[in-house]
């Protein structure tokens, strides 16, 4: 018990977290009220409705700031970045993921509707990183390496663009539901946001051949040797395989929308999985980590 | 390019035998999982080799491939990575060497040795000297940086300049050693050896070392044995003083470290400082001091570059591909809030030549 309450009153960057966490859920309350008020809107008043965005804009980047402060204040205190437990990757992926959201939710109006289905994805990993210890952690040899910050910031980038691709399939599925077809009444067809669905799921396909690629210099250059089919080299190859195979299948069958819209999720899902559960099944993240 | 062979191009790079090929390829790969050495080798070298086929079918004759410049970079590019893969693979070398500090490599101290069959490296003219190393520990005994020095002929790195000078160089961890594309890259694998001299009663006195195992991950067990020529086995307990410390920081460093050499015969148990010696059933042991031992994972793959090129080259030609043909703009028509009645067809959505919006 001592442990525990030492290690969270070392923490400093905890209460920038939980301020970080709070942002992100106030943007998600945000999203999920301005979807109910646009169900009963009319055309005309589509303007007004719409102001909840700004405020779910504002959120979302208060959220990445104040996450940013708790990754800042972790990493002067342990004197290395966000890369070596759950803890340490769980916050700076809500970071990244909130800051890719945020941009593109800026940059492209279309997908905003999308907020209500990416966003309380984001609340796993808070709820997760909340149930965590933030035990201090020690930066493993193999870590001092240009090629690990390439291969994370890619990675993160890859499932960021997963994210945004997911929350419009999501959002595909749920309004061909009863219960949730009022709330997307005023988006734009299936086609045009199942488009824009895969045209970020190609750009997560290109990030994901570059974090494969930066992560096999950095294997390398760490283990002498650039692929070993670990636990999480194996997964992430059959992640890449299947969104390769996905985007193929769409080119090729031209599946249904719904179908194409599984398919982004299952390769997201695929794509969780390999990120956060491997530390479930293999002892280290690569093998020969430390 | 007859009629008859563009169509059976066609079939062999169609689509639908390439999401084949990926489902064979994940097969391959599920079943490589945590043991590549102990999975058949076929099975990704069939999945990989029947993509490779239908690659190249499908960049001879898929006009949504060869027509587009972007799209067509990426499947050379793919292709050339599996082609570049099976090159690696078939002339690769790996094993793993312990050195003694103050000894030069030798091939013959080379174990656990993988080899491709068209290997045919320059082992032989590989030359360096093992020096000192050090290792940072941090508190709770999680290592830290390795500094091997190592001792590299002038100029060179090969042992065709023999009698020239030395230069020092430091590896460790991410930065190998590499000589003639070999490289050598330190391992937690690393210890103390004991050099010993054993002086017969009858016959030329000999010299060597005893790796005693890994330190600190063995801290407890510094024990080996040896049997001396026509002689009885002895046994060796080493007795050391790193400054190890669990609860802070320290620096493993074989120049401080010292160690009392404890020797046993099952008749007799001796402890020996550096200098001392022992007379034994059959002769006499010297124990002349305490040195280190480095461990090294040997790697060779001349596919290293080129590989990491065509992977270059393959996602450029997709991002560029991406970037002049798909991008994520939507016109502003097609905004959330518009009205529904125009958002609700694809009234301005640019396509892609096949009509496809990806």
């Amino acid at each position: 018990m001592n442990d525990m309450t030492g290690v969270i009153s070392r923490a400093t960057e905890l209460p920038w977290l939980w301020a970080g966490l709070t942002a992100y859920v106030l943007a998600t309350v945000a999203a999920v009220m301005g979807i109910l008020r646009a169900q009963v809107a009319t055309v005309g008043s589509m303007a007004v409705v719409r102001t909840h965005e700004k405020f779910v804009l504002l959120m979302v980047s208060m959220g990445v700031a104040l996450i940013a402060i708790a990754i800042a204040e972790r990493w002067m205190r342990l004197g290395h970045g966000p890369f070596v437990n759950l803890f340490e990757l769980l916050m700076s992926q809500l970071w990244s993921l909130g800051l890719v959201f945020a941009v593109v939710y800026w940059r492209v109006p279309l997908l905003r509707p999308s907020a209500v289905v990416a966003l309380p994805m984001m609340w796993v990993l808070g709820g997760w990183v909340l149930a965590l210890q933030p035990v201090d952690t020690a930066l493993p040899p193999t870590y001092h390496n240009d090629w690990l910050w390439a291969h994370v910031g890619l990675g993160k980038i890859f499932l960021s663009f997963c994210l945004v691709g997911t929350g419009l399939a999501g959002v595909i599925l749920l309004r061909n539901t009863q219960r949730f077809a009022s709330w997307f009444r005023h988006v734009p067809a299936d086609e045009v946001l199942d488009a824009l669905a895969w045209r970020f799921m190609l750009l997560a396909f290109i990030f994901h051949s570059l974090m494969l690629t930066a992560g096999a210099v950095w294997a390398q250059d760490a283990w002498g040797r650039y692929w070993a089919w670990d636990a999480l080299e194996t997964s992430s190859f059959l992640n890449w395989l299947l969104l390769g195979a996905s985007i193929h299948a769409r080119l090729t069958y031209r599946i249904p929308i719904r179908v194409g819209a599984i398919a982004i999720i299952a390769v997201f899902v695929f794509a969780f999985i390999t990120y956060f559960g491997t530390p479930f099944y293999s002892e280290a993240a690569h093998k020969g980590v430390v | 390019m007859t009629h008859r062979m563009m169509n059976m191009g066609r079939g062999l790079g169609s689509t639908r035998l390439a999401l084949v090929g990926m489902f064979l390829l994940a097969i391959g790969a599920a079943l490589s999982y945590d043991n590549p050495a102990e999975t058949p080798v076929w099975v990704l070298v069939v999945p990989l080799a029947f993509l490779a086929v239908n690659l190249l079918a499908a960049i001879a004759t898929n006009p949504r491939i060869n027509r587009r410049g972007g799209l067509l970079v990426f499947h050379l590019g793919l292709l050339a990575i599996i082609v570049l893969a099976g090159v690696g693979r078939l002339t690769h070398f790996d094993a793993q060497l312990e050195i003694t500090e103050g000894t030069p490599f030798s091939p013959s101290d080379l174990t656990n040795l993988e080899k491709g069959p068209l290997h045919s490296g320059a082992l032989q003219q590989l030359a360096f000297v093992q020096g000192s190393f050090t290792v940072d520990y941090s508190s709770g005994m999680v290592r830290g940086l390795t500094h091997s020095q190592v001792l590299i002929p002038d100029g060179q790195a090969n042992a065709s300049g023999g009698g020239q000078g030395w230069q020092t160089k430091v590896v460790g961890d991410d930065r190998p050693l590499i000589l003639e594309g070999y490289r050598f890259y330190t391992t937690f694998n690393k210890g103390f050896a004991p050099i010993l001299t054993w002086i017969p009663e009858q016959g030329e006195a000999i010299s060597g070392t005893i790796h005693m195992p890994p330190y600190p991950l063995f801290e407890y067990k510094q024990d080996s044995s040896w049997t001396p020529p026509n002689g009885q086995e002895i046994k060796f307990w080493l007795r050391l003083k790193t400054g190890l410390r669990e609860d802070a920081a320290w620096v493993l460093n074989g120049k401080t470290a010292t160690g009392v050499l404890v020797v046993n015969t099952g008749e007799q148990r001796v402890e020996l400082e550096p200098g001392q010696n022992v007379q034994l059933p059959g002769g006499n042991l010297r124990y002349d001091r305490l040195t280190t031992w480095m461990g090294y994972k040997v790697f060779y793959d001349p596919t290293l570059h080129w590989l990491f090129g065509a992977a270059l080259i393959a996602i450029t030609g997709l991002a560029t591909h991406f970037w002049l043909k798909v991008g994520v703009r939507v016109p502003s028509s097609h905004a959330a809030g518009s009205p529904a009645g125009s958002i609700g067809r694809l009234q301005k959505m640019p396509e892609t030549t096949d009509g496809r919006f990806l």
